[in-house]
């Protein structure tokens, strides 16, 4: 069944309907539940509704020079409940974390209709366990996820984006190895084969006060860091053809041996993260080490297995 | 009419400790246990059963194992530094203390981590890495003392938290033993990558207060020390002027490091105790520290000064090198040290509210002062709306311990009022359980008890915490303040 709640209540109404009967939940449509519900930049906050897009947020935190340090692929179309439940990041992971370091305060309808909050409004606070890290990543299985509050930051006074192509991945790891090893804080430091035909490009975005850019891009110059560049790459990578890309993640000093293994296929990589994205052939992946404690936390929260699978999905 | 413990130790269960640790890892003497009594929150105080000192994680999980077998509470510690008695052994049982774990096992440069034992003290994490420019950011106040290990139990914050995040935001992985003996990893392992499938196992345990097992190692993140540092003390007439600034700075799109705020009683205190040079008739001093590349530096100062003179400022100095930076920072660290010059004890709270209630809150405290006529000086991180207001009482007059109490409770309760917490980094712990109540639903912390059983399905380890309807101490005579 697929359907369209206009509040939480009819999410709450609709669980623990299915819960009583034992029925699968399928997808929700939360567009209907998109509104800001408190913005207020002093406190430097915003609670929304898990329907809203993150490009939606993204413009209206934007007329306060404000907004949430997270720019994963598609946010035009990225509700924040996606955001959440998928854990999506994108380039600026480098310099701004991912969504689990700005999550404040979240409330979820839970598998037996019952509304819960975890966290709160205060950029700080321990009070009680933090139920919300479950639901980050949680692709939906233990819970619903209807409202969010996010920690924000001021918009950058400045922000600029240069590369530099090497030939192979020695010289690209070269490269980044002369990054990290610098004075430079870049915010973004990746590294891709988009559009290339042969080689690769390492990517570094410097944001802040213009004094603060100014004088990393001087200080990139000198590193091979000459061509002033944009985010095109990851709009195209993400909206190519073929197969959804597949994640790998490593340390980040053996990215580049990743990235030797995959022989020339496509990838964007946030080099700094050791995250590789690609359309080459899928590695197994390990599973997680705990296994047993997740599978208690399915059947402990969802018993009836109403809701979406256990990720990985 | 302390309660009788839930189980009592047998001698043979204690010569199986000893077999396991060593005879030296084995704490029973009365004398010797008075130590672990209670932690820095002194208004409670229970003997723990038995105190053991493991030095692996292999003996972790024997002591572990043999407590399950014998459905005997098991208590994790690290240095005692808590502030809520978030390790008191309310009903006995055996304390496993981490502080003979306490190496810094691994630094991996290039890829800034670090992988420690839990009894690692907090501040030795830095002072390993600082030489290749890197640091550990949580910084609580008690970092030369307080243990990793209890950083994750805690989620510990300190000033830098503003810009850096807290402990959560900083550990990357870690082995917990469960309370049944089993060791799990949770999160990124050393030489794995930094996303890991599945759930955020690791998130959801830190900040659990010792309840769902006891941590032995920790992969934490290193990052890069900044190139620069301006640190600038401000000097306000009163607190209502501060704390504008405070909301101005934010205002203006600034981050610093660090925001923090001291009031005229505690400045005084301060600077009988330390001598920094803080003037000793201003109603608040700010310290605000901007970090970060050398090039905005100057600018954002100017217009931190500029800031702090528009609300009325009289005096911004900023500091002249690293040594005055660094004398001013051991004085704000060591702030609630200088307290016994003031009062022979104090509670120290710890509630949040949104910056933009800061000035309200501060006007209800000082109201609450005067109301209950105690003394309540302020220092705390303004930057987050994270107060710490220090209740000052004689424990010889019973009066002023349940003033302190009914004060205590007043100003947290005011805090949620506000839409705030009432812990921002202390925790609940065995102190402010019945306010957990007040700042959740029924539902919310029905949640918060599945999460436990996953963990702990027998509500064994650290028990009688953190849960209204938890057992409390009939009692209630506190001995002395250790820790003042």
């Amino acid at each position: 069944m697929n359907l369209r709640p206009a509040n939480k209540e009819d999410i709450a109404g609709l669980l623990s309907a299915a819960n009583a009967k034992d029925a699968r939940i399928g997808r929700l449509d939360l567009s209907g539940m998109n509104r800001i519900l408190e913005h207020t930049p002093e406190d430097m906050t915003v609670t929304v509704e898990a329907g809203i897009t993150l490009g939606a947020l993204q413009e209206s935190l934007a007329r306060r020079r404000q907004w949430l340090p997270v720019d994963p692929p598609s946010a035009g179309t990225l509700c924040v409940l996606d955001l959440i439940s998928c854990n999506v990041s994108g380039p600026r992971r480098f310099g701004f974390g991912t969504i689990r370091d700005h999550l404040i305060g979240i409330q979820v309808v839970l598998a037996d209709g019952r509304l819960v909050r975890s966290g709160g409004k205060v950029v700080k606070n321990v009070a009680g366990f933090d139920v919300m890290k479950l639901f980050v990543g949680g692709h939906d299985s233990l819970g619903i996820i209807v409202e969010a509050t996010f920690k924000l930051l001021p918009l950058p006074e400045s922000e600029h984006f240069v590369q530099a192509r090497c030939d192979s991945a020695d010289e690209a790891r070269r490269l980044i190895d002369s990054v990290l090893d610098s004075e430079l804080t870049p915010t973004v430091l990746d590294l891709h084969n988009v559009d290339c035909d042969e080689g690769m490009v390492v990517i570094l975005a410097f944001s802040g006060a213009h004094e603060d850019v100014d004088w990393q891009l001087g200080k990139a110059s000198s590193l091979g860091f000459h061509e002033s560049t944009t985010l095109d790459y990851e709009r195209v990578f993400w909206t190519g053809s073929g197969t959804s890309p597949h994640r790998l993640s490593v340390l980040p000093s053996r990215l580049t041996d990743a990235v030797r293994e995959l022989d020339g296929v496509r990838f964007v990589a946030r080099a700094g993260n050791g995250v590789l994205y690609h359309r080459g052939p899928n590695a197994p992946a390990e599973p997680p080490a705990s296994t047993e404690l997740a599978r208690r936390l399915k059947a402990t929260f969802d018993p009836n297995g109403i809701l979406h699978p256990m990720p990985p999905t | 009419m302390t309660p009788p413990p839930d189980h009592a130790l047998t001698p043979q269960m204690l010569v199986q400790l000893r077999v396991i640790v060593g005879p030296e890892g084995v704490i029973v003497g009365e004398d010797e246990l008075l130590v672990y009594e209670c932690d820095a929150y002194t208004l409670e105080k229970h003997l723990p059963g038995v105190v053991v000192l493991p030095r692996t994680t292999e003996e972790v999980v024997a002591v572990v194992k043999l407590c399950a077998r014998h459905h005997l509470p098991i208590i994790p510690r690290g240095a005692g530094t808590s502030l809520s008695g978030t390790v008191l052994a309310v009903n006995g049982g055996v304390m496993i203390a981490l502080t003979r774990m306490n190496r810094v096992l691994e630094v991996d440069y290039r890829n800034r981590r670090a992988l420690v034992e839990a009894g690692c003290v907090n501040a030795w994490v830095t002072n390993a890495v600082k030489a290749k420019g890197l640091f550990y950011a949580p910084d609580p106040s008690s970092q030369s003392a307080c243990t990793i290990g209890g950083n994750v139990g805690t989620n510990s914050g300190g000033p830098h938290t503003l810009k850096y995040g807290v402990t959560t935001n900083h550990v990357l992985g870690y082995e917990l033993v469960l309370p049944d003996g089993e060791v799990v990893w949770l999160g990124t392992t050393p030489d794995g990558g930094e996303d890991v499938d599945g759930y955020d196992l690791r998130g959801a345990a830190i900040g659990s207060e010792g309840m769902f097992g006891i941590v032995t190692r920790v992969l934490v993140r290193l990052i890069r020390a900044p190139q620069a540092f301006k640190t600038l003390l401000g000097v306000f007439e009163t607190v209502d002027d501060a704390s504008q600034a405070v909301s101005d700075i934010i205002g203006a799109g600034m981050v610093p490091g660090a925001l923090e705020m001291m009031d005229q009683l505690i400045t005084q205190a301060v600077e009988a105790a330390y001598h920094f040079g803080f003037p000793l008739d201003a109603g608040a001093v700010l310290i605000i520290e901007l970090d970060g590349l050398a090039a905005s530096l100057d600018q954002q100062a100017a217009s931190v000064v500029e800031i702090c003179r528009k609300n009325g400022a009289r005096d911004v100095r900023i500091a002249k090198d690293d040594q005055e930076r660094a004398e001013l920072w051991k004085c704000r660290k060591r702030a609630f040290g200088a307290i016994g010059r003031l009062s022979p004890n104090f509670i120290t709270q710890d509630g949040v509210v949104p910056r933009s209630k800061l000035p309200e809150m501060m006007q209800f405290i000082r109201r609450c002062s005067e109301k209950y006529g105690l003394r309540i000086p302020n220092v705390f991180h303004a930057g987050d709306g994270n107060l710490h207001p220090l209740i000052l009482y004689d424990e010889r007059d019973p009066d002023q311990v349940r003033r302190a109490l009914e004060v205590s409770d007043e100003i947290l309760t005011r805090c949620v009022e506000l839409g705030g917490s009432v812990t921002g980094e202390h925790g609940i712990g065995a102190e402010k359980i019945d306010f957990m109540a007040k700042q959740f639903s029924v539902d919310d912390l029905d949640a918060m008890r599945m999460l436990r059983r996953v963990f702990d399905p027998e509500g064994r380890c650290n028990p009688h915490k953190m849960f209204p309807g938890s057992k409390r101490c009939g009692d209630f005579a506190p001995r002395k303040q250790i820790s003042a």
